[in-house]
């Protein structure tokens, strides 16, 4: 079933290879697939007997997931299923949907604004990194350091990746969420050491954003930081999508566009 | 020191007040009259009068810069306009033709490819400058070159430095013409041009590298006294026609005509097999 690949003169290699998915040709035609494995299993049995949430897991994970790991994926699934209308990246689905833009840039836009480093899957990136670096400090050590750091004077502060304030106040659906995990079976020291690490900030009004959340559940998970991050997109997809649509089917005054007494203009040659 | 530090906003004032207002530090429309960019007219002082190119940089830098840097940077542009689908972000450009999405996604989505800390133009240029910025501190502070090459990161014994990656055996097509333009154009070459000038000769003899267009780019346009972010910026759209080319080259061929695969065309190196619990 291997394939090799050689390299040509320029060094690079004349095949793409994967790990993930291997399509059997067809004895008549070789382009056609006549079976598809994901990680050496029929992809048909996997359609006929495991859940969507299974198959995603084994799709990165290489194996099928345990009981008390699909729930965990579940909870994180349905709690960033919609980041709701006033997220930067569903606004932008809403802007695109409502100003006619063509119905299926309405998700890719939506998914640019949420690669971003502050609400966005970089964030989610760089909050894993962040956990990883710091797992061998007590959370009270990190919390201790990071208190020294100087607090941004305005708007809301991120006092780590993945670790902030929402509108001043600590999310307290993030914090819920956060807690609601805890107790949940087949969670790991990610998560744990996150929620010492909220409780040595909790005074500052600072803790838990729903991506350093993701990226602790995650990294517990075993994804890596990068596949975390493009999780996180996919999972906050659909309310993405769904706003952005709804948004198609009204007229292009159905959202505001402000008067000009409320754009004010400061700039100089 | 006590973590309970002290919180110095009050309440929600800091959001209330840009509760269905934009302030902008860049410029805006005046319905039925003009439009502003940094204090310029665009009706009247740009449109017309200034190239398209002025007005890219005047509204990512706030300046207005000089006609020749203009055409420098259009030069430039030119210069990363390949129109050969081989090339990472003109695939994606292909592919997208390939599946009949519009000019636009498919454009966008080969820009977005080409945001590559390995190749592209923008964010390259983001870290070339940074790297020539800080080797020209280092080189005006004592540091010889050898000191500046040796503290950068190294993989298979080479040092790995964006804009100096070029085997010796295969010059980069883009440098003369490049220099030719910056004479014609009246640039002198300036202090971090020659320094990679000087960079170059060191690793072609050490470790048989020399400079890119990159690293040509990132020092020419460093003397010019831009900041890396704001090349990166600038630069955002560099790699643009290339993209949209090999994506018309695609879009109107039979299906499935662009680079078809078999089945075993893809290697696979996974697990066999193997029967589901």
């Amino acid at each position: 079933m291997t394939a090799n690949s050689k390299k040509n003169s320029g060094g690079f290699q004349s095949k793409a290879t994967t790990s993930i998915f291997y399509e059997a040709p067809s004895k008549n035609n070789p382009y056609v697939a006549s079976t598809r494995y994901l990680h050496g299993y029929d992809l048909f049995q996997l359609i006929q007997k495991r859940s969507y949430v299974e198959v995603l897991f084994l799709l990165f994970q290489a194996e099928l997931p345990t009981v008390e790991q699909v729930k965990i994926i579940e909870t994180i699934m349905v709690a960033c299923m919609n980041p709701g209308p006033r997220h930067p990246a569903v606004r932008a689905a809403m802007n695109a949907g409502v100003s006619k833009s063509n119905h299926e840039h309405i998700l890719p836009i939506g998914l640019m604004v949420l690669g971003g480093a502050e609400q966005g899957s970089t964030e989610v990136e760089r909050a894993i990194h962040f956990l990883l670096e710091n797992s061998s400090n007590t959370p009270e050590q990190t919390a201790k350091l990071l208190s020294l750091k100087p607090k941004t004077e305005e708007g809301d502060w991120r006092i780590a990746p993945g670790f902030g304030s929402i509108y001043g106040e600590i999310d307290p659906q993030v914090d819920e969420l956060a807690n609601y995990l805890a107790q949940l079976s087949g969670t790991g020291k990610n998560l744990s050491w996150g929620q010492q690490f909220v409780e040595s900030i909790r005074e500052q009004k600072v803790g838990w954003l729903i991506s350093g959340l993701v990226a602790a559940v995650l990294a517990d998970l075993g994804f890596g930081a990068r596949e975390a991050a493009g999780m996180f997109q996919l999972i906050s997809s659909p309310g993405i999508l769904a706003h952005g649509l709804e948004q198609t089917h009204k007229p292009i005054f159905a959202m505001p566009l402000l008067e000009d007494e409320n754009y004010v203009v400061k700039s100089e040659k | 020191m006590s973590l309970n530090r002290k919180n110095n906003r009050s309440g929600t004032e800091f959001w209330d007040n840009r509760r269905n207002k934009i302030v902008s530090t860049v410029g805006g429309w005046k319905g039925g009259e003009d439009v502003v960019s940094h204090g310029y007219s665009l009706m009247n002082e740009l449109l017309g009068k200034k190239s398209y190119m002025q007005m890219i940089i005047l509204n990512i830098t706030g300046r207005l810069v000089d006609e020749n840097l203009a055409k420098w940077f259009e030069g430039n542009f030119i210069g990363m306009s390949y129109p050969d689908s081989r090339i990472w972000c003109n695939q994606v450009g292909a592919y997208a033709g390939m599946t009949r999405t519009t000019v636009v996604a498919a454009t966008v989505a080969g820009i977005l490819a080409a945001d590559s800390r390995a190749y592209g133009g923008s964010q390259t240029s983001l870290l070339g400058m940074r790297f020539i910025q800080n080797a020209l501190k280092e080189y005006m502070q004592g540091k010889s070159i050898e000191e500046i090459v040796s503290k950068v990161k190294f993989r298979n014994n080479k040092p790995i430095i964006v804009g100096y990656a070029r085997p010796v055996a295969k010059d980069d097509e883009r440098i003369k013409p490049h220099e030719k333009m910056t004479s014609n154009l009246g640039f002198n070459i300036g202090d971090h041009l020659s320094l990679a000038y000087k960079i170059s000769a060191y690793l072609e003899q050490s470790y048989s590298l020399k400079i890119n267009i990159g690293g040509y780019t990132s020092a020419f346009l460093s003397d010019q006294g831009f900041t890396p972010d704001e090349v990166y910026q600038i630069k955002a759209l560099v790699v643009s026609s290339g993209v949209t080319a090999c994506y018309l080259d695609n879009y109107n061929k039979p299906i499935g005509a662009f680079l078809p695969q078999r089945c075993d065309d893809i290697s696979y190196n996974g697990i066999e097999p193997r029967e589901l619990p």
